[in-house]
Parts: structure tokens; C-alpha cells; sequence
């Protein structure tokens, strides 16, 4: 019996993909831009082009996109100090996010919160804190009331694998059960909580099973796996918008740098570190995407062309920026 | 029309007026739905709005505070609920974190008008954990306005108005007013100042300032005073912070002198940022030196009767700290 195949599978051995070659190659171009943006912020830190600090989230890319890259422009992001690159996924200028960086007054918050701590209002993404899990709550607060407002927008909250073990990650879990709230917990479990390991975290394998003590639904994934992510934050957010629930998502992965950039992460074992590295997402799909035949060298080449000029004039803009007068400090306090 | 009625009715009253105004306007919190409230706050607004405006929480005063910040952030005006001020442990990140800094950190690309009902004092038995007063914990950070009001009056047009409020607000309700403090309270919804301490007595020979229950003390003490041939000006503060700087430094540069009468422990209370401010302000207007009447630098409240006794200021320790300043 013919098999009506999408057009782009059609080639050799590989199996038929659920997914368009559009929606591929856009998740591919989101993958590349993330990294290449966040190594970029890493580079620019260590060159001393800004101040603070940067939390990054380089190897991580197949959940910060895979769970973002569906939203629509009315859904919500609460990220945490390891997601600026959420920020981009959700469709902020990348001149904006690099502005933030430098700590300007083209950031959106006019140099108020640090590089990493990036919002942005236009788009729902909540300017978070660094008092780790609050996004989670303050999310689920949002998700509450777009819920009595009978919209069907969700919000999307990343967090790693240490906020599960604090308070306030199970206080927003119970409150979301209770109120079948529209919320995916993106839980990115990179293995180490800045310098714990997850032996010392919890007892717990998956840690989507956090859910199943608040009555909802847990999943885990390879996080490694961008499209194992995409299609489980698909499912999660279809259900989301219909009324039925909130779901934890664990993505399991890998920080392959420190916890921030002064944090050399010593208390790893360089084995464990060449081991993740080998499970890069972005070759992973690539590969995918070639045995596929939609992608050539020419087209990595083109994107990471195109993605370069971008970031070169995103931080052309940020460096040229004002700085905020310095009694700028006293604004924005009271209403 | 005005009526007589209590400092509950009076916030009661506010509540069911805010909520038929705005539909913005939900409340959460425990045992404030069906059960209306430990001190019967809430009565009647479960019956009247349902539910979705009225919700019983979970025993969780981080989630209960955090989930009126992101419902605020679509819009909504939410009042959450803290049953007593010895549990906002749980809360104070959402609170001083969250709500105080969220217009700060995204420099005013998020805003966030929740009003937070903390009931708070002690002088009613409730021992070290239905007893404390910690709003000076919330005083100190920028962003979130502190409201305590004395009166009746002041709790329904101060609710009103910081409901209305594009701040985060800290409502603190003193349980022992609860049902002592009557006042004269208009049957319309109305608002009082967010920004002004309100002078309760005028005088000449001294400025007392103080809030909450111990307002009501120490407009007893200064009719006692005014026996004694000593006049004294009552200013309660209503707001702790901001704090109205103005009415504070005016009021003790027409009297000269400066008692100072919290109920909560001394050390780093509040009167030490007055004594502070005046300092600055009043320095060469003073004739005496600043003086405080306190609750002592002990856990609040301990419970058996003589022990909460000592801890408490009461009239007598007021005319004390009076007579003592008078002669000074």
C-alpha cells in the first residue's frame, strides 16, 4: 500500500519525520542562534565588555528551544537566571537581549537587573529574580489568571534541577494541580546544581516524577533530543490550552561550563564533562537533518553567516548604547 | 451616611464595596472563603462573588502571595491574605523579592497593585506565634508601601485606597482593634491618603508618635497628660513607609520634644528610623532628647498573662515616658 510520506524523508534509510522541513529547519536555526548567541555573551563577559556576571546555557539548547520554540506571542515565559536565551526563542531583538548584557538603557529594564536576569514586558517574558523557583510561582500566578480570564495562553517556566528540591517549586506544583492551571514546568536537569550533584539533590531518578506527588502529569526526555522535547512541550501545551492542566517536562541534559562565568566548575570530572560534550544537540540534529537531506554544508554555513551579522550588530548597538544617568537609580521604585 | 461600626466592619465593608466596583478585585487566602475569615474579615464575600473571586488557598503563604502577583501581572487587582503576621516567613521572598522589586528590576515594564491583609499585634493571648508584629522588616525595602492604620475610618478609606494603588501595599491589621476601635465610618466607599500621618491631637509641650493599636493608648495618656497640666500632639504615623517626613519633622519642631511608642521590640523598630530622621531634620528644634516606649528585646509575645503584660506598652508605661520627657 503507498505510504503518503512527508516530502522531506523520502531519502535512504532514515524514517519519515513528523515534522515539516520547515518547522525542522527552523528549530535548527533557533539551536544555532541560541548557542552561538550565548557563547558570544560568554566571550564578550570574558573580554571584560561587561560587568556582573552570565549564566550560560550552552548545551542545553534542545530544551530552551524545543519547549519555547511553539509559544505564540500571547503565552507567557518565566525563565531563570539560565535562560536569556529563552528570551530570543520567545522572539525578543536580539539588540535588546545584548543591550541587557552591557547593562544600558536599551536593555529592557534600563540597566536595572544584571546581565542574565533579562525580561521582557512586550512579550510576556517575566523579568525574573534570582531567588531560585520564584519564576515557577510567580508563573503560576500568571497562568492562574489568564485561566479566570478564560484565555487559552499558557506560560512556560524554566527551571534547573536544584529549585525542584526548594518550597516554593511544590507550592506553585500544588497550586497548579489544584486549579488545572495552563503551566509547563520546564525542568532543564543539567546534573549539577551550581556545585551539587544530583546524588545530593534527591533520591530521585526522573525528576518528573516530582509530579506525581502534586497529582499531575511528569514527564521526562533526553533533552539532548530536540524534537523528544518539542513534541513533549507540544503535547504539554496542546493540553495546557485546553483546559487540562499543567505538566512537569524534565529534560535531561548537561551544563557544559560553570555554573556562571567565574566558576571554572573544577568539582567536575573532565570525563563526565567530554562525555556530554559528545552528545552536543546541535550535531545530533544536524545529523537528523541530513540523513534527511535537508541540510548541506552550504546551508550551515549560510545560517551561521547570517546569524553572525545579527549578533555583530546586536552588539554594535549595545556598545554604543547610553549607560543610564546615574540617578537613574531612583526611578522606577514607586508607581 | 456615617455610622458607628468597628474596625472589621469597617474593612468588610471595603472589601464587599471593592469587589462590586471592580471585577479586577479577587481575594485568596486561608479559611477567608466559606469559612470567612479566623476574625470573620471576609464574611459574606464567598456567598456574594463565589469562588472565582473569593478563594480558599492552600496552606502555603508563599504560593498565596505569589499567585496575587502573577494574577496582577494580567491584570487583575488581587488582596491576598496573610492569617497571621507570624506566618509571612513563608511569603517574605514573593513579598520583598517579588512584589517590592518586580517595577524596579524591569523599570516599569511590569507593575504589581496587590494589597496584602496581614493581621498582626498582640495584647490578646495569642503567645510568641499569633502575636508579632514584623513590619518593619517590610518598611525598610523600597517599592512596597506600609500601611497600619488606627481607626476605623482609616481602614476602610486606607483599604480602598491602596486597593486602587499601583503599588504592592502591606496592610497590617491590629486583631486587637479588631472589635475595640468604632468609629464614625461613611456607608460610601471613600479614600484616605496613602502618603500622610494623620495629627490625632493637636499640643504644645510634646510630639508623640506612634500607630496601630498603641494609638488608641496613647490618646489616652495625653488626656491624662493634658490633667497633669502637659499637652501633648499625638501624630499616628497610618503609613510606615513611606513615611510622611513631613508631618513628623513639622509636629516636632512646634513642640520640641519627641516620645516615640511602638509595640514592637525596640531595638531597629521603627523608632529608631524616626529618632534617626529627626536627627537629620529637627536637631537644633529639640529641646530633650528623643525617647522611646517600647516592647522589650524579648521573642513576641510570651503567653502567660504577667509575661505578655511585661511585654506590652500600656497607658501607664506611656505616661511614664511622658512624665519622664515633660521633665526633662
Amino acid at each position: 500500500m503507498a505510504t503518503k510520506v512527508n516530502r522531506a524523508t523520502a531519502v535512504g534509510d532514515a524514517p519519515a519525520s513528523r515534522h515539516s522541513p520547515e518547522l525542522l529547519l527552523g528549530l535548527y536555526r533557533m539551536m544555532v542562534k541560541c548557542r552561538m548567541c550565548d557563547e558570544k555573551a560568554r566571550i564578550l563577559f570574558k573580554q571584560g565588555k561587561y560587568a556582573g556576571n552570565f549564566y550560560s546555557n550552552v548545551g542545553q539548547e534542545g530544551g530552551e528551544v524545543g519547549a519555547a520554540f511553539s509559544l505564540r506571542e500571547d503565552d507567557w515565559v518565566a525563565p531563570s537566571h539560565r535562560d536569556w536565551t529563552s528570551c530570543i526563542v520567545k522572539g525578543a531583538p536580539l539588540k535588546a537581549c545584548f543591550a541587557q548584557l552591557y547593562g544600558k538603557t536599551d536593555s529592557p529594564d534600563r540597566g536595572k537587573s544584571t546581565p542574565a536576569h533579562m525580561g521582557y514586558p512586550e512579550l510576556h517574558i517575566i523579568t525574573p529574580a534570582s531567588t531560585i523557583a520564584a519564576q515557577l510561582m510567580i508563573g503560576t500566578g500568571v497562568a492562574w489568571g489568564l485561566k479566570r480570564q478564560a484565555k487559552d495562553s499558557v506560560v512556560v517556566s524554566f527551571c534547573g534541577d536544584g529549585a525542584t528540591s526548594i518550597g516554593w517549586f511544590h507550592e506553585a506544583l500544588n497550586f497548579a494541580g489544584v486549579h488545572r492551571l495552563p503551566m509547563l514546568y520546564v525542568v532543564q536537569n543539567n546534573l549539577w546544581a551550581e556545585s551539587v550533584p544530583l546524588r545530593l539533590q534527591t533520591a530521585l531518578t526522573d525528576l518528573s516524577d516530582r509530579a506525581k506527588g502534586h497529582g499531575i502529569t511528569g514527564v521526562s526526555v533526553d533533552g539532548n533530543d530536540i524534537l523528544a522535547v518539542y513534541d513533549a512541550a507540544t503535547k504539554a501545551i496542546a493540553r495546557a490550552r485546553a483546559g487540562q492542566g499543567p505538566t512537569v517536562l524534565e529534560c535531561k541534559t548537561y551544563r557544559w561550563y560553570g555554573h556562571s562565568e567565574i566558576d571554572p566548575a573544577k568539582y567536575r570530572m573532565p570525563e563526565e564533562v567530554a562525555e556530554w560534550k559528545k552528545k552536543d544537540p546541535i550535531p545530533r540534529f544536524e545529523k537528523y537533518l541530513a540523513d534527511r537531506k535537508l541540510l548541506s554544508d552550504q546551508i550551515k554555513k549560510q545560517v551561521r553567516d547570517e546569524i553572525t551579522r545579527e549578533i555583530d550588530e546586536a552588539v554594535e548597538f549595545a556598545e554604543k548604547s547610553p549607560y543610564p544617568a546615574p540617578e537613574e537609580a531612583l526611578e522606577h521604585i514607586w508607581a | 451616611m456615617a455610622r458607628t461600626i468597628t474596625y472589621i466592619d469597617a474593612i468588610n465593608e471595603a472589601l464587599h464595596q471593592e469587589m462590586e466596583r471592580d471585577s479586577r478585585v479577587c481575594i485568596l487566602g486561608e479559611d477567608l472563603g466559606m469559612g470567612g475569615g479566623v476574625f470573620k474579615a471576609t464574611a459574606g464575600l464567598y456567598q456574594k462573588f463565589g469562588e472565582e473571586r473569593v478563594l480558599d488557598s492552600p496552606l502555603a503563604e508563599g504560593i498565596i502571595i505569589a499567585a496575587a502577583i502573577g494574577a496582577s501581572l494580567v491584570g487583575y487587582r488581587p488582596v491576598p491574605e496573610i492569617q497571621f503576621a507570624d506566618f509571612i516567613g513563608d511569603a517574605v521572598d514573593p513579598i520583598l523579592q517579588q512584589a517590592a522589586k518586580l517595577r524596579y528590576r524591569s523599570a516599569g515594564g511590569y507593575s504589581c497593585p496587590i494589597t496584602i491583609r496581614v493581621c498582626w499585634g498582640g495584647g490578646t493571648g495569642g503567645g510568641l506565634y499569633h502575636s508579632q508584629e514584623n513590619t518593619t522588616w517590610f518598611a525598610h525595602e523600597p517599592g512596597i508601601r506600609v500601611l497600619a492604620p488606627s481607626t476605623a475610618y482609616d481602614a476602610k478609606g486606607m483599604l480602598i485606597a491602596a486597593i486602587r494603588d499601583e503599588n504592592p501595599v502591606l496592610f497590617f491589621e491590629h486583631k486587637k482593634l479588631y472589635r475595640t476601635a468604632k468609629s464614625e465610618v461613611p456607608e460610601e466607599p471613600y479614600t484616605v491618603s496613602l502618603d500622610e500621618a494623620a495629627v490625632r491631637r493637636p499640643g504644645r509641650d510634646m510630639t508623640v508618635l506612634t500607630y496601630g493599636y498603641m494609638a488608641s493608648v496613647v490618646m489616652e495618656a495625653a488626656e491624662e497628660m493634658a490633667k497633669r497640666g502637659v499637652d501633648a500632639e499625638v501624630v499616628d504615623l497610618r503609613t510606615l513607609a513611606p513615611l510622611d517626613k513631613k508631618t513628623i519633622v513639622e509636629s516636632v519642631r512646634k513642640t520640641n520634644r519627641c516620645l516615640i511608642v511602638h509595640e514592637d521590640t525596640k531595638t531597629l523598630g521603627i523608632g529608631a528610623e524616626l529618632s534617626a530622621i529627626l536627627n537629620e531634620e529637627a536637631f537644633d528644634d529639640l529641646d530633650a532628647p528623643i525617647m522611646r516606649v517600647t516592647g522589650p528585646d524579648v521573642p513576641p509575645v510570651p503567653f502567660s498573662p504577667p509575661l505578655e503584660k511585661f511585654f506590652m506598652v500600656d497607658k501607664e508605661k506611656v505616661l511614664a515616658g511622658m512624665e519622664k520627657l515633660a521633665a526633662y
